[in-house]
């Protein structure tokens, strides 16, 4: 029996005349695996909220959606708020009270549970996540990984059928992204729960699905089995900014043309490639350059500490920076390197080192005239620049030259949002907005914290375009992030940060092929063939110039 | 929901009076200072369960700790400057914006939460109480016409200083002197003058400045997700 | 002045809330934490009589040393003084007593008005000191468990603006990181520039709290908030000692308010001081006080001793 049936559901947010769910029909089975993907906007969200009746948007609805047989809203409000679960992106806004086993009780104090039950459904949850150890911690001092365990553990307590999950893990840092999905992963192999999971990071979850379902301009446009799915989205044209989010063995069968079974894993795409393709002996490609003098940024043995007593966070970084430059700084969480960012920006100051600026110490320049035209720090988080009504306001405070609005309009495409509200902003929009207030000081150095969190592999690749453009005119762009993958394709040279300064470093090519853990999908799957290919594109443009092995064309 | 009602009229009107009036026959010596703190909480009671009765929805709930959580959060910004406070304007605006009893509830709330944080003493129902009660006379005034002119904020504001002041001087008065003494409240009165100006100050700049953009800020969320909308 | 000391206080005043020295008395029910300060805050406020002063200051002193003593010597280094001062200044300004050391602009300076002064700020300074050790005994989640028995709703409300306070406390740093690399700086330039930066920063934080709360708000929703006869949590147990704790404490209570109601507790400073007479009322008061206000300080010990002979057993 099919646990969710949906008959010709569409749906219309109030006062929009395109259809945001249009005829979708759709059975997801007990105990499925079911990954639901799509650029943003393509109706998945919409689609996961009909599921959710308390969440369910106002608009317009026609068709309906069955749960056990039973129509979402005869549901009892008792067993819709207890049967199906919810997780939502942002790890932080879910919580709701102060103390975890607080949080964890919320919910069955909701549907009226006694304390007694209570006591005993959460110490089982809690010892099956591995709780136990923050149970009477303060959820403020959670890290995000904590936090959106948290937030799963306090769902599982009132022990639903359905577990829907709107892009859990892109908040997270990617070794807690990996924890949380493996925990969905048991969930679902070890307690049979039936589990909808919306994610653009597809690389560890595609395989992992039983069913995939693509969604676009609010239809159903593939849903079967992953390589089944696979295989569908050859149909798309190649530009469909869909595919973009697949994972790199995918993209490469996609791109190189083959019709065989499609590789789902770096596992399967190594063998893949090995079946088809020959090892070649390919010598770097650029011979590997260190920045030239003059630097525009060069910082040598810089210390820092937040307390006097406290331990070094920064360990006698070294750091400089040619101009034009686009640099990426890697590393774990902890290691410092946001902290260095701060340093660079003259946000902190270091205890111990030299931090020149164009070849001026930093700390002789007044705040007026360092963040007016030298540096410019986009934040992780855009929304702490938004202050305004709508957008183009929040260009207008900035200055008050029309034309450098219009350029920096242009340049980020940005002219249909300009009456918007910041906060009636998809993320992306919301960076593309900050970008722009920070771009119109006209800094020659910019400093990216994390830019790439949480975007889509079509906005990361419009963001790409963005910032060669301005590298281009000459921009010195300084990147800390943890997208090895955004990395490899767009900057031009790579820096691993760890326990408080940069261990290695060089262009990306050389860098990552030099990394054995450390490294982009697309360099694991190849490097037993071609030693030096990090990016999917340099495999298949290596790819092409031999006839594979063992054709099927 | 009558019964609850009466609950209220019975304590404000019976109880309190009762209280007073057994405090000061039977310990005749004038203990005011337990009796006044007595006084303040149950007086306090009558919102707190009509907020209970009402039976508040989520969106409710985190406007108001929204509201209470930044004008303690705002308290320790601006701790650099002392008696520089923001939790009257910011209980004020909320009651203005959305109703006596939002602003109640987030005078009543920004006091108890900032003393569980930087510690209790007798002086948290007092604050609790005064708080509260100005978030709740500004949702009055808010219901009127008299809010939309700069002068009126800055008469409210500085009035609101005062009686924030002078309601704090009460009671350490009375804890001085066991029972009220005009000339001692006086004194007290006089030497809390830089703080009753600060206060007063602080609401002045605070409803000057913020009024504008927290109301507007309050109003989108109260059209895009309706909220609060039975005020 | 007197104002002064409300505020200055609260950052004085202990922060952390969880003291792991103290395990036993800790532990005990909020409801036997509450019951206690009530009835010793309220007897201390009530009491003028010198000696059940006496015997409450140096309860409270014990108790908060053992408690936190680093915080206690904090907040005693600086309320001291200000105490003392406080009490010479009571003779300035009452001038009623009959025995009368001098005149000062013809008025006269009395014994009983400096005593009287000084009874005062022993009064003040043991209330103060109970509320150190109460803040620390009170944790939080104490207070709000309390709290949810009178209104549910307004617990719930409290619990939901102490999870955001910390989180707005540091949004605040992040915002004004990120103000000040555009060009407004909260940390320097004129004072009204600073005040304006700071407004600016708050209103960013007002904006992206009311719009991250609706997410909040739907978390709740998700999670059947709103559904009828809902039930309230909580980890305390109330298991036989927590009653032996409340019946000692109701009992030693009551006792005193029958005695006060007596008048055995009375004391007068003005027109001249009252006759303390050693009889039985007298020994009775003191010595069922003396039991009252130190009931944590007997746990404390008992349960000292208790691991050191465990510890030697083993």
């Amino acid at each position: 029996m099919a646990l969710i049936k949906i008959n010709n559901l569409s749906f219309h947010y109030p006062q929009q005349r395109i259809a945001s769910l249009d005829t979708i029909n759709l059975q997801i089975e007990q105990g499925e695996f079911v990954v639901l993907c799509g650029t943003s906007g393509c109706g998945k969200s919409t689609l996961l909220k009909q599921l959710k009746r308390e969440l369910t948007p106002h608009g317009e609805i026609s068709g309906d959606i069955l749960f056990n047989d039973i129509p979402l809203a005869d549901l009892s409000p008792r067993q819709a708020a207890s049967a199906i679960g919810y997780v939502l992106q942002n790890p932080e806004n879910q919580i709701v009270t102060d103390q975890v086993w607080h949080e964890l009780a919320f919910g069955l104090e909701n549907l009226g549970v006694d304390s007694m039950t209570i006591r005993r459904r959460v110490a089982e949850m809690a010892s099956f996540f591995g709780i136990q150890n923050w149970f009477r911690k303060n959820t403020m001092d959670l890290s995000g990984g904590q936090k959106q365990l948290l937030n799963l553990a306090s769902i599982m307590v009132m022990q639903p059928e359905l577990l829907i999950l709107d892009e859990p893990t892109s908040q997270l840092d990617p070794i807690a992204a990996s924890e949380f999905i493996a925990i969905l992963h048991k969930l679902n192999k070890e307690l049979g729960l039936t589990i909808v999971l919306v994610e653009h990071r597809l690389e560890e979850v595609y395989p992992l699905a039983d069913r995939v379902i693509i969604m676009d301009q609010g239809r159903i446009i593939a849903n079967d089995t992953p390589s089944k799915a696979a295989a569908a989205l050859k149909q798309l044209s190649v530009h469909h900014p869909m595919l973009l989010g697949l994972p790199t063995s995918i993209r490469l069968h996609h791109t190189l043309g083959h019709n065989d079974e499609v590789p789902l894993t770096i596992r399967q795409g190594a063998q893949w490639l090995s079946q088809h393709y020959e090892a070649v002996d390919v010598l770097p490609i650029e011979v590997e350059k260190q920045p030239q003098e003059p630097f525009v940024i060069n910082a040598e043995d810089v210390w820092f500490r937040y307390d006097k007593n406290g331990e070094d966070i920064v360990r006698g970084l070294q750091l400089q920076v040619a101009e034009g430059e686009f640099l990426s700084i890697l590393g774990g969480n902890g290691t410092g390197k946001s902290t260095s960012l701060n340093l660079l920006s003259g946000l902190l100051k270091a205890h111990r080192g030299r931090i020149k600026l164009f070849g001026k110490a930093l700390k002789t320049y007044r705040a007026t005239e360092l963040y007016n035209g030298l540096i410019a720090l986009l934040p992780q988080d855009p929304t702490t620049l938004l202050v305004e009504k709508t957008v183009a306001l929040e260009f207008q405070q900035m200055t008050n030259q029309t034309e450098d609005i219009k350029q920096v309009v242009e340049l980020l495409q940005i002219e249909h949002l300009l009456t918007a509200h910041p906060y009636d902003l998809s993320g992306g929009e919301q960076q593309k907005v900050a970008l722009g207030k920070v771009l119109l000081k006209k800094p020659k150095i910019l400093l990216l914290d994390e830019p790439t969190k949480g975007l889509d592999g079509y906005s990361k690749k419009i963001l790409a375009a963005i910032l060669y453009d301005l590298q281009q005119h000459g921009t010195t762009i300084i990147m800390v992030t943890h997208d090895i993958e955004f990395s490899a394709a767009y900057c031009s040279r790579c820096a691993m940060f760890f326990d408080g300064q940069i261990v290695s470093e060089a262009e990306p090519v050389t860098f990552y092929s030099g990394n054995h853990f450390y490294t982009t999908a697309a360099h694991r799957m190849s490097r037993h063939l071609f030693t030096h290919t990090v990016t999917m594109e340099q495999i298949a443009a290596l790819c092409n110039t031999q006839h594979h092995v063992g054709v099927h064309r | 929901m009558k019964k609850k009602q009466l609950l209220s009229l019975i304590l404000l009107f019976i109880v309190i009076p009762l209280i007073l009036i057994v405090g000061v026959t039977l310990f005749n010596d004038g203990k005011y200072t337990i009796i006044s703190i007595i006084v303040v909480l149950i007086a306090c009671i009558p919102f707190f369960l009509s907020f209970e009765r009402r039976k508040p929805n989520a969106r409710e709930i985190l406007v108001i700790a929204v509201m209470s959580a930044i004008s303690v959060a705002g308290r320790a910004a601006f701790a650099w400057l002392p008696g520089f406070k923001p939790v009257t304007a910011f209980a004020a605006i909320t009651g203005f914006k959305l109703g006596p009893e939002a602003g109640f509830l987030t005078g009543a709330v920004s006091a108890i939460t900032s003393n569980i944080l930087f510690g209790q003493g007798p002086w948290t129902p007092f604050q609790m109480f005064t708080w509260g009660i100005l978030g709740y006379a500004a949702g009055l005034l808010g219901k009127t016409f008299l809010m939309n002119y700069k002068a009126t904020l800055i008469v409210y504001g500085i009035i609101a200083g005062v009686l924030f002041s002078l309601i704090m001087d009460i009671w350490t008065v009375m804890s001085y002197d066991g029972s009220f003494n005009w000339t001692r409240y006086f004194a007290a009165a006089g030497t809390a003058l830089p703080f009753t100006f600060m206060y007063a100050l602080s609401n002045v700049v605070f409803l000057l400045l913020m009024y504008k953009p927290i109301g507007d800020k309050l109003e989108r969320i109260k059209v895009k997700y309706g909220i609060m909308q039975h005020h | 002045m007197a104002t002064a000391f409300h505020y200055s206080t609260v950052s004085m005043l202990v922060r952390t809330l969880v003291g792991d020295e103290m395990k036993s008395f800790y532990d005990y029910h909020p409801f036997v934490i509450f019951l206690y300060f009530f009835a010793v805050i309220g007897l201390t406020m009530f009491y003028m009589q010198p000696v059940l002063l006496i015997i409450s200051f140096s309860a409270s002193i014990i108790l908060a040393l053992f408690i936190d003593q680093t915080a206690f010597f904090k907040t005693a280094k600086w309320l001291v003084p200000f105490m003392f001062i406080a009490a010479l200044i009571n003779p300035l300004m009452t001038h009623d007593g009959e025995l009368i050391i001098l005149y000062v602009n013809h008025r006269p300076i009395t014994v009983e008005a400096i005593v009287f002064g000084f009874a005062m700020s022993i009064m003040l300074l043991a209330v103060i000191f109970w509320f150190t050790s109460f803040n620390k005994l009170m944790s939080s989640d104490k207070f709000l468990y309390l709290f949810g028995k009178i209104s549910p709703a307004v617990a719930l409300l409290i619990s939901v603006t102490m999870r955001l306070i910390p989180r707005f406390i540091h949004q605040i740093t992040v915002i004004a990181h990120a103000q000040k690399t555009i060009g407004m700086d909260a940390t320097s330039g004129s004072l009204w520039q600073r005040l304006r930066s700071l407004m600016r920063i708050i209103s960013i934080l007002i904006s992206w709290a009311l719009e991250n709360a609706i997410e909040t708000a739907d978390s709740m929703k998700a999670r059947g908030y709103g559904l009828k006869n809902r039930t309230t949590f909580h980890l305390f147990k109330f298991d036989r000692y927590d009653g032996i704790v409340t019946a000692c404490i109701s009992v030693l209570f009551l006792m005193q308010v029958m005695m006060s109601y007596l008048n055995w507790t009375h004391f007068d400073y003005y027109p001249t001081f009252t006759a303390i007479e050693l009889n039985t009322p007298t020994i009775l008061v003191v010595i069922s006080y003396t039991i009252l206000v130190c009931i944590p300080i007997i746990i404390e010990i008992q349960e000292a001793l208790k691991w050191r002979s465990l510890k030697s057993t083993t």
